[in-house]
């Protein structure tokens, strides 16, 4: 039995989609460059962080949600007008964040267990 | 270290701290950041500027920009700010390996705290050294009947979730005037009721000019008026019952809300302690205990006095350094409509020091240049530079009200800081067109009795 949802997304709209089905639960979300046939991602530091923040998913809370979203391409990314950054505020891939509270953890804060943990467990 | 604000948070350094927010009367609480993060300099400088960028919007008009009136949803977008001030202090500490507990810290014995969370759990923490940095918390007038269940003080009005609409100010601090201020500045009926003077401690003309532009552009000032009561009314609204202190009379008024800001008490009660009085090392009469920032008796109740308080005491105690914090010529600003800015002594205090004979005053009216078009009414903005008469007249005191207040005076301060002198500013190249200039320009004295106000370039 696992104590959180953990759901895979690509691009903004089914970002935003699989948002508004979880109206009122606590959800946390990681945006990685999107990963080739091979499953890596064009984006170095998103391919670093990754096993660091899956190897602390035991730690979020019951009944949490995990949205896992590959974001786009590499030129989708650098335009800085995409609605990652225009709505979400996002400034740099990856990004782990609590939705809808300011905690988030950015490149190479995403690196850390500790941080990654303390993103998950505190309030 | 006991607090998780300016102070303690800038001490510390493979420590742990304990931050802990009583709940206000109101049960506003908030993260970790201290006051200055949470309910005081941050909301309070967004909030000014906020009011400040009404007023650009009603000059914007005067220089041509087409805006349409609007009202704005200001405190939402503040909090959020605080609320990731917060989040960025949590990731400061955890990242310097700092053991963060968010439970309230007590004394026991000199190498014991008592820590205890929002559940009542408990636990002992034993430390070499002990650190107090748990500031202060605004005062209620609690022989006024009606004042904690109905008033609200500066822990309150910047998490409010609805406008506090017409507000009663009480109190003539920089608290009062800057939160009357931002008040009014976003439209809100607003009145301060003084029971003697505004802005006590400072110079008393400048303060003169704070509260003069301020009712010039709409607040409303009871002068010399104390508070006896405050009712709720059946409708909700608040009446207040004051008496004037000049006829003994008693009036009555109904208001929204009554912030309350009339001084603030360092946390000391919930440390089982009455008063924490330091030594020039921020030393207790206990040698392995500290106290730092507003909690410390005496020290000036400013954020950056306590950090850097805190950092030497930090590299004191693991013996880099024995270099002591100097509380002398710090800075200040006062951020009223009209912000005012000062360095040194009042002229009242240059004058208690060394004889109304032994001083220079040097002054000027000047206009900003950003005022004409938008026919803004600059009749409060000016400069006084208090200097010793003799010699090449050492600078004692330098104040400053108009645009930009905070950012003048902390580069004249630099000045100031390094022995700043009257030749010395006379020996500056202007900056051109800038209000800062015109202290570069001052050439008129108090003693000379002419017309200080500036002309031309």
């Amino acid at each position: 039995m696992t104590k959180y949802e953990d759901v895979a997304v690509h691009g903004y709209e089914e970002f935003c989609k699989v948002v508004s089905e979880r109206k009122g639960k606590d959800i946390f979300a990681y945006f990685s460059g999107d990963k080739d046939d091979q499953g890596k991602s064009w984006c170095p530091d998103c391919v670093k962080a990754e096993p660091v923040v899956r190897g602390e998913l035991s730690h979020l809370p019951e009944g949490s949600v995990f949205i896992y979203c590959q974001v786009g391409d590499r030129p989708y990314w650098k335009d800085p007008n995409n609605d990652f950054k225009k709505n979400l505020k996002l400034t740099g891939v990856p990004t782990l964040l609590r939705y809808g509270t300011p905690q988030k953890l950015v490149e190479e804060e995403c690196f850390k267990a500790d941080l990654v943990r303390m993103l998950f467990t505190e309030d | 270290v006991v607090g998780g604000g300016s102070g303690g948070l800038a001490c510390s350094k493979e420590v742990a701290v304990l931050d802990f927010v009583e709940p206000s009367l109101k049960g506003t609480k908030w993260g970790l950041g201290g006051t200055c993060v949470n309910v005081g300099c941050v909301p309070k400088k967004l909030m000014h500027q906020a009011a400040l960028l009404g007023t650009a919007l009603r000059d914007a008009r005067k220089y041509g920009w087409q805006i349409p009136e609007s009202q704005t949803a200001m405190a939402k977008a503040v909090q959020n700010h605080m609320k990731s001030l917060n989040w960025g202090h949590r990731v400061q500490l955890q990242d310097k390996k700092v053991k963060y507990l968010n439970m309230k810290g007590s004394l026991v014995d000199e190498h014991t705290v008592r820590a205890v969370d929002a559940k009542g759990k408990e636990m002992k923490m034993s430390a070499r050294n002990i650190v107090f940095a748990a500031g202060g918390r605004p005062k209620y007038p609690t022989h006024v009947p009606g004042a904690e269940e109905f008033g609200i003080t500066s822990d309150d009005v910047f998490w409010l979730n609805e406008s506090p609409k017409k507000t009663l100010v009480v109190g003539a601090s920089y608290v009062a005037l800057e939160c009357a201020g931002f008040l009014a500045g976003i439209g809100l009926d607003t009145t301060v009721m003084v029971r003697r003077i505004a802005l006590r401690g400072f110079d008393q003309q400048m303060s003169g000019l704070v509260t003069v532009y301020m009712e010039a552009h709409g607040i409303k000032f009871s002068w010399k008026c104390t508070p006896k009561r405050v009712k709720k009314l059946p409708s909700g609204l608040l009446q207040v019952t004051w008496m004037d202190l000049n006829t003994t009379e008693e009036h009555q008024d109904t208001f929204n809300s009554v912030l309350w800001a009339v001084g603030r008490a360092p946390e000391t009660k919930t440390l089982n302690l009455e008063k924490i009085i330091v030594a020039a090392d921020e030393a207790t009469s206990v040698p392995n205990i500290f106290a730092i920032g507003d909690i410390a008796e005496g020290r000036p109740e400013l954020t950056p006095t306590a950090i850097k308080a805190g950092r030497l005491l930090a590299r004191r105690l693991v013996g880099r350094s024995t270099e002591l914090m100097n509380y002398e010529n710090v800075a200040t600003t006062v951020f009223t409509p009209l912000e005012y800015g000062c360095v040194g002594l009042s002229e009242e205090e240059a004058e208690r020091r060394h004889g109304k004979d032994q001083i220079e005053v040097y002054h000027a009216f000047y206009k900003p240049l950003e005022f004409t078009v938008a026919e803004r009414d600059a009749t409060q903005c000016y400069i006084k530079v208090v200097c010793l008469q003799e010699g090449e007249q050492r600078v004692l005191g330098l104040h400053f009200t108009g645009p930009n207040a905070g950012e003048v005076t902390q580069g004249f301060s630099l000045g100031f800081q390094c022995g700043l002198t009257y030749e010395h500013l006379r020996n500056t190249v202007r900056t051109h067109p800038t209000c800062a200039e015109e202290l570069v320009k001052l050439n008129i004295t108090k003693r000379s009795g002419l017309d200080a106000t500036v002309t031309g370039c």
